[in-house]
C-alpha cells in the first residue's frame, strides 16, 4: 500500500514552449492536489510525475494531462503533482492555475 | 326504480369518528388538552387496525413525539396501518413497520431512512403503495388517500385546539384540511399550550386533541449551507449559470435546490452578478426556504419576493424583519406553506435549478442508488415543464422559442418552456462519474420490485446541463441524436464524455448548443472564493445586521 | 507568487499557510527555506500509502518588518489537519534555531544593535498537534520545538498568531502557550486537548464537540482574550495580523517577558489563582466567567460586532 507513482512523457501537437518560471500551486488537501511546474529542456516534451494514494485511474490521468497539454501546447516543461483523490475537474483547474501563475511570474 | 338510494346511512364515517372520540373522552384534561402521559391511550382509543394514518413530518419539522407514541400502542389491536405521509426521515417512522403496527406506505421522501425503506420493501415489512412528489401526494389526500387520523405538530396551541404553526407551517394546513373535512381525527403535538396564540394558523374546531410534548419537536436546519465549504469549481459553475442561463434568459422567478452550487450562485449575486449588470433583471421572485446564503443578495436589494416551503432554524428574526420580501402574518412572523410553495414552484416559476447524482446519456437524472429508496420530495414538481401553465414570461417564451421540435405537436401555435437546469461536476465524490450509460435507478427498481425506475427529472423536461466543461443547451437540440451529442460534449472524462467526437462538439459550439467557459467569456482563474459575498457563517451574521442566529453547530466564532 | 497588496485585506481565516507567511512580513521580503522545490516529503506517509506534500504542510522562511528580521513558520491545516511530523517538525526546530544563531552572530558582530534590528520568530498555528502516522517522530519534534523556545527566551521573541480554521490544539497548543505573545482573531481557537478528544474521554454530556458554538465559546479568540490566554485580539485580515506583529517586532525582549502567561514564579501564582477561582466558581459555561470578569451582558458578547466587543469587553484579572 505504498504510494502510487505515475510517470508520463507527453508531446504537444504543436510546441508553444515552456512556462516562464518555476511555480508551485495548491495544497494536497482532501480531494485536492499540489502542482510544481518548471521549464526544462526536454526536447520539446513534457514530463509528468504524479504521486497519489489512489490506484486504478492511470488512463484517466493520462487523458486529463493530455487535454491540458493540448489546450496549452506546453513543451519543455516538467510537471510534478502530489494528489489526494482530486476529481478531473479539480486537476484541470489547478493545472491551469499553475500555468497562469507560472507565466505571470 | 325508486328515486331513493338503497344506502340507509350517509353518516357512517361521522358516527365512527364520534364513537372513537367517545372512547377517548376520559383522557381529556382541560378543553382539548390531553396530557403527554395519556398519548398512547389516546392513540389506542381513536385508531383502528387498517386505518389510513398520517404522521406530519417533512425534511424540516417532525411530529416526533406522536410517532414515538404510535410505536407503543398495543399491536394486537392496532396493526396493518396504511401510512400516508410526506416523508419518513425518522427511525420511528420505519420502526412502525418493524414492529408490525404499519403495513403499507405511500410517501414522497425517505431521506436518512432510505436504506431501511429499501430493506423493508425487500423483506416484505413494507407494502409499497407508491413514491410520489409532494403535490401528487397532497392531491391524493383529497382523492383516494384521505387520512382517517392525522398526527400533526405545531409550536403552540390553546385549549380550544387552535394551533400556531408560524414560521414552520409547512404541510400542516393540507393535512388537517384533508383529514378534518372528511370526518377524520386530528391530534397535534405542540411545544407549548398557552392561553393566547400569536395568531391562529389552524382553527380549533379542525383539531380534536392537543398535547404538550415533553420536548420541542425535532427540526432540521436542512437548507443551511456553510459558505466556508464552497469550492472553486462550484464557483466556476455558478459563474457559468449566472452568465449563460440567468442572464441569457433573464430569469426572474425560480426555485433553488439545496446544494452548494446554488449557495454559490446566491453568494456571487452581489459580486459577479452585479458586475454582469444583472441586478433587477434576475432572481427577483423566488420560491425557496429562507436560505441564509440569500442574505447578502436580499440586503443588496436583488429580491422582491420570497415564498417559503418551510422555515429555516436561526432565520426567524431576519425574515420577520424583512416583511417587504417574505410572507409575514399580522403577528409579524413568517408563514410558510409547502403546498402553496410547491404550486408556485410548479406553475408560476420560470426555472428550477438543482443537482443530481447521476445523469444518463439521454438526459434523465436521478438521485436513486441501488439499496436506497429515497424519493425526490418536491424536486420533480419544480423540475418539470408544467403542461398546465398558460401565463407567458420572457424567460419561459425564449426557452420555448429555442425548441426546434415545438411545431411537431402544436403546429404554428407558440408555447414557452420552463427552464430545468442541472448543475453537476462530471465526477462526484470518490471520482464516481455523474454521467452514466444507465441510471442506478434501474437496479433499484429491480431490487425493490418497483414498476418503473425512480427518475427524478425526465430527459424531456431537462433544458440545460452545466458542468465544468460547459453548458449544454438541450432545449436547442432538434432531436435525440443532437441531445445525446450535447450531453457527451459536457460530460468531461466520464465514459460518456469520452465518446464525444471533437468535430461534432465543434459544430455544437458553433451552433450555440454547447458553450464552454471561454465561449461564455469566463476566465476560470477568476473562479475563487474571493467572489463570495460571505465566506463563512459569521459573515452572514454581519450581513444580516445581527438578525441571523445560526444554529450552534454552524458557528465558527 | 501571490500578490502581497491583494493579500492584505483578505481574510486571514481563508489564507493558505504560504499566503500567511508572505503576507505577515513586508512586501516582497519573504524568502522560503526548505520550500516545495526542495521536495522534502514525509518518508512515513509514503510507506503508509498516504498522500504527501512537497513542504510537508509547513512553510518556513525569513522576511522583514521594517528593520526587524522575521523568521516565519506557518502551518497548513488542509494537509492532514496541519499535523506535525518528522519533516515539518524539523523545519520548525531549525527555523527557530537559525533565528537564535542569527541573533547570537549579529549581537557578537554588532554590539550596539537596536532592539528593532534583532530578529523575532512568528509562528502561524493551524494544527491539531502530533501527526499520528509518525507519532514518535512527531512527539520528538514537539519536544525539540519546546527546547528551542526555551533557548530563544530572553533573546529572540516568539510570537504566535492564531486565526486559521483548525486552530492550535494538542501538543502544539502547549507550544503556543509557551511562546512570548499570542495574537488571535475571533475565528482562532487555542486549546490543549481538542474538542473531539474531550468528548471521547469525558462523554457528550461533559462536552459536545458537535456544538460548535460551545467549542468556540471555550477555545475561541474572544474567550481566550477575556481570559488573558491571548494577549491581542485582531480583525480577521492578513493586514490586521501583520500590523499587530509589526507593533510588537521592535519592542525590547523584556517587554515580551511581561506578555508571557507562564514561565516565572509570579506567572505560576497567577495561574494558580485562576485555578482557585474556577474551583470556587464552578462555572457551567465560559459565559459565567465572562460575567465574573465584570461583563454585564456576558452572553451578548458572543455575537456583538468586533469593534463593539473590543470597546466594551472587560478582561478577567485575578
Amino acid at each position: 500500500m505504498a504510494l502510487h507513482t505515475l510517470e508520463l512523457t507527453l508531446e504537444p501537437a504543436t510546441a508553444a514552449g515552456p512556462v516562464k518560471a518555476p511555480t508551485h500551486i495548491g495544497v494536497t488537501g482532501s480531494s485536492d492536489l499540489e502542482v510544481l511546474i518548471q521549464p526544462e529542456d526536454l526536447s520539446g516534451k513534457v514530463s509528468v510525475k504524479l504521486v497519489t494514494p489512489v490506484t486504478g485511474f492511470d488512463a484517466l490521468w493520462e487523458r486529463v494531462l493530455r487535454k491540458f497539454i493540448d489546450e496549452t501546447s506546453l513543451s519543455d516543461t516538467r510537471i510534478e503533482i502530489n494528489d489526494n483523490n482530486a476529481t478531473p475537474a479539480v486537476v484541470l483547474l489547478r493545472l491551469h492555475q499553475a500555468y497562469t501563475a507560472a507565466n505571470a511570474a | 326504480m325508486t328515486q331513493h338510494d338503497t344506502r340507509k346511512d350517509w353518516r357512517t364515517r361521522a358516527a365512527d369518528t364520534a364513537a372513537r372520540k367517545e372512547a377517548a373522552a376520559p383522557l381529556f384534561a382541560k378543553g382539548k388538552e390531553v396530557l403527554a402521559k395519556d398519548t398512547v391511550a389516546l392513540l389506542e382509543a381513536v385508531i383502528r387496525a387498517g386505518d389510513v394514518i398520517n404522521i406530519e413530518g417533512n425534511n424540516q419539522k417532525q411530529a416526533d413525539f406522536l410517532a414515538d407514541c404510535l410505536n407503543q400502542v398495543d399491536k394486537s389491536k392496532i396493526h396493518d396501518l396504511h401510512m400516508v405521509q410526506s416523508a419518513v426521515p425518522l427511525k420511528s417512522h420505519l420502526d412502525l413497520f418493524d414492529n408490525g403496527i404499519a403495513k403499507k406506505l405511500d410517501f414522497a421522501f425517505g431521506g436518512p431512512q432510505a436504506a431501511r425503506v429499501a430493506e423493508f420493501i425487500d423483506n416484505g415489512k413494507i407494502q409499497l403503495g407508491a413514491i410520489h412528489t409532494y403535490l401528487e401526494l397532497f392531491g391524493r389526500y383529497f382523492l383516494d388517500l384521505t387520512p382517517r387520523v392525522s398526527l400533526v405538530c405545531a409550536y403552540k396551541a390553546d385549549r380550544k385546539g387552535n394551533l400556531y404553526t408560524g414560521f414552520n407551517t409547512e404541510d400542516t394546513p393540507v393535512i388537517v384540511e384533508a383529514t378534518k373535512f372528511k370526518d377524520g381525527i386530528v391530534i397535534a403535538q405542540v411545544n407549548e399550550i398557552v392561553d393566547e396564540l400569536p395568531r391562529v394558523d389552524i382553527p380549533g374546531d379542525w383539531v380534536d386533541a392537543v398535547i404538550e410534548s415533553p420536548k420541542p419537536f425535532f427540526i432540521e436546519p436542512l437548507f443551511t449551507r456553510d459558505p466556508a465549504n464552497i469550492t472553486d469549481n462550484q464557483i466556476l459553475l455558478a459563474m457559468m449559470c449566472l452568465k449563460g442561463i440567468y442572464g441569457e434568459y433573464g430569469v426572474t422567478s425560480m426555485n433553488h435546490g439545496i446544494g452548494f452550487l446554488t449557495s454559490a450562485i446566491e453568494l456571487i449575486l452581489p459580486t459577479y452578478g452585479a458586475e454582469l449588470g444583472l441586478k433587477g433583471k434576475i432572481c427577483t421572485h423566488m420560491i425557496i426556504n429562507p436560505h441564509p446564503t440569500m442574505i447578502p443578495a436580499i440586503e443588496e436589494g436583488w429580491v422582491e419576493a420570497i415564498h417559503c416551503f418551510g422555515g429555516e432554524l436561526g432565520m426567524e428574526d431576519y425574515v420577520a424583519s424583512r416583511p417587504d420580501v417574505f410572507f409575514i402574518g399580522p403577528d409579524g412572523t413568517l408563514r410558510s406553506n409547502r403546498a402553496f410553495a410547491q404550486t408556485a414552484g410548479h406553475y408560476a416559476a420560470d426555472m428550477f435549478i438543482g443537482g443530481t447524482l447521476q445523469i444518463d446519456k439521454y438526459g434523465n437524472s436521478s438521485t436513486a442508488t441501488a439499496g436506497r429508496v429515497a424519493g425526490f420530495g418536491g424536486a420533480p414538481n419544480m423540475g418539470c415543464d408544467p403542461k398546465g401553465r398558460r401565463h407567458p414570461s420572457g424567460a419561459w417564451l425564449k426557452c420555448g422559442e429555442e425548441l426546434p421540435s415545438l411545431d411537431s405537436l402544436t403546429g404554428s401555435v407558440p408555447r414557452g418552456k420552463r427552464l430545468v437546469v442541472q448543475g453537476v461536476e462530471t465526477f462526484g465524490e470518490g471520482r464516481k462519474p455523474v454521467f452514466v450509460d444507465e441510471l442506478d435507478a434501474w437496479k433499484l427498481a429491480k431490487s425493490a420490485n418497483l414498476d418503473i425506475p425512480p427518475v427524478m427529472i425526465y430527459g424531456d423536461d431537462l433544458t440545460h446541463i452545466v458542468t465544468e466543461e460547459g453548458i449544454a443547451y438541450l432545449n436547442r437540440c432538434k432531436d435525440m441524436e443532437t441531445r445525446m451529442a450535447a450531453i457527451r460534449a459536457v460530460a468531461g472524462f466520464t465514459e460518456i464524455g469520452l465518446t464525444a467526437k471533437p468535430e461534432e462538439t465543434k459544430a455544437l459550439r458553433e451552433a450555440g448548443i454547447v458553450k464552454t467557459p471561454s465561449d461564455l467569456g469566463i476566465d476560470p482563474s477568476r473562479a475563487t472564493r474571493d467572489l463570495l459575498a460571505a465566506k463563512n457563517m459569521r459573515d452572514l451574521v454581519t450581513w444580516s445586521g445581527g438578525l441571523y442566529n445560526p444554529p450552534a453547530r454552524f458557528r465558527n466564532w | 507568487m501571490t500578490n502581497w497588496q491583494n493579500l492584505q485585506p483578505r481574510s486571514f481565516l481563508e489564507a493558505s499557510a504560504r499566503d500567511r507567511a508572505i503576507g505577515l512580513v513586508d512586501e516582497g521580503s519573504f524568502t522560503e527555506l526548505a520550500g516545495p522545490f526542495d521536495r522534502v516529503t514525509s518518508p512515513h506517509l509514503e510507506l503508509l500509502g498516504d498522500a504527501v506534500a512537497f513542504d510537508d504542510g509547513i512553510v518556513t522562511g525569513i522576511g522583514r518588518i521594517g528593520k526587524t528580521p522575521v523568521f516565519v513558520i506557518s502551518q497548513e491545516g488542509k494537509f492532514i489537519g496541519g499535523s506535525v511530523g518528522e519533516i515539518g517538525g524539523a523545519k520548525m526546530v531549525n527555523t527557530i534555531k537559525t533565528a537564535i544563531d542569527f541573533h547570537d552572530d549579529l549581537v557578537a558582530k554588532y554590539p550596539d544593535l537596536t532592539d528593532e534590528e534583532k530578529p523575532v520568530v512568528v509562528i502561524s498555528f493551524e494544527t491539531g498537534g502530533v501527526r499520528l502516522h509518525e507519532a514518535n517522530a512527531g512527539l520528538l519534534a514537539h519536544a525539540e520545538v519546546m527546547d528551542q523556545l526555551q533557548k530563544a527566551r530572553g533573546k529572540v521573541p516568539v510570537i504566535a498568531v492564531i486565526g486559521s480554521k483548525v486552530g492550535g490544539f494538542g501538543g502544539m497548543g502547549f507550544v503556543a502557550a509557551a511562546t512570548d505573545a499570542i495574537i488571535m482573531s475571533e475565528f482562532g481557537r487555542l486549546g490543549l486537548t481538542g474538542p473531539e478528544v474531550i468528548e471521547q474521554e469525558m462523554g457528550k454530556e461533559e462536552f459536545d464537540a458537535s456544538d460548535r458554538a460551545l467549542v468556540y465559546r471555550t477555545t475561541g479568540g474572544r474567550h481566550k482574550y477575556i481570559m488573558g490566554d491571548a494577549n491581542f485580539l485582531v480583525q480577521d485580515t492578513v493586514e490586521a495580523f501583520r500590523k499587530q506583529v509589526a507593533e510588537l517586532a521592535p519592542l525590547p525582549v523584556a517587554d515580551f517577558e511581561a506578555m508571557r502567561r507562564i514561565g516565572s514564579p509570579e506567572k505560576v501564582e497567577n495561574q494558580l489563582r485562576l485555578v482557585a477561582l474556577a474551583a470556587e466558581m464552578q462555572p457551567k459555561d465560559a459565559v459565567d466567567v465572562w460575567a465574573k470578569a465584570g461583563n454585564e451582558n456576558a452572553a451578548g458578547l458572543l455575537d456583538v460586532p468586533f469593534a463593539e466587543f473590543m470597546s466594551t469587553v472587560k478582561r478577567l484579572s485575578v
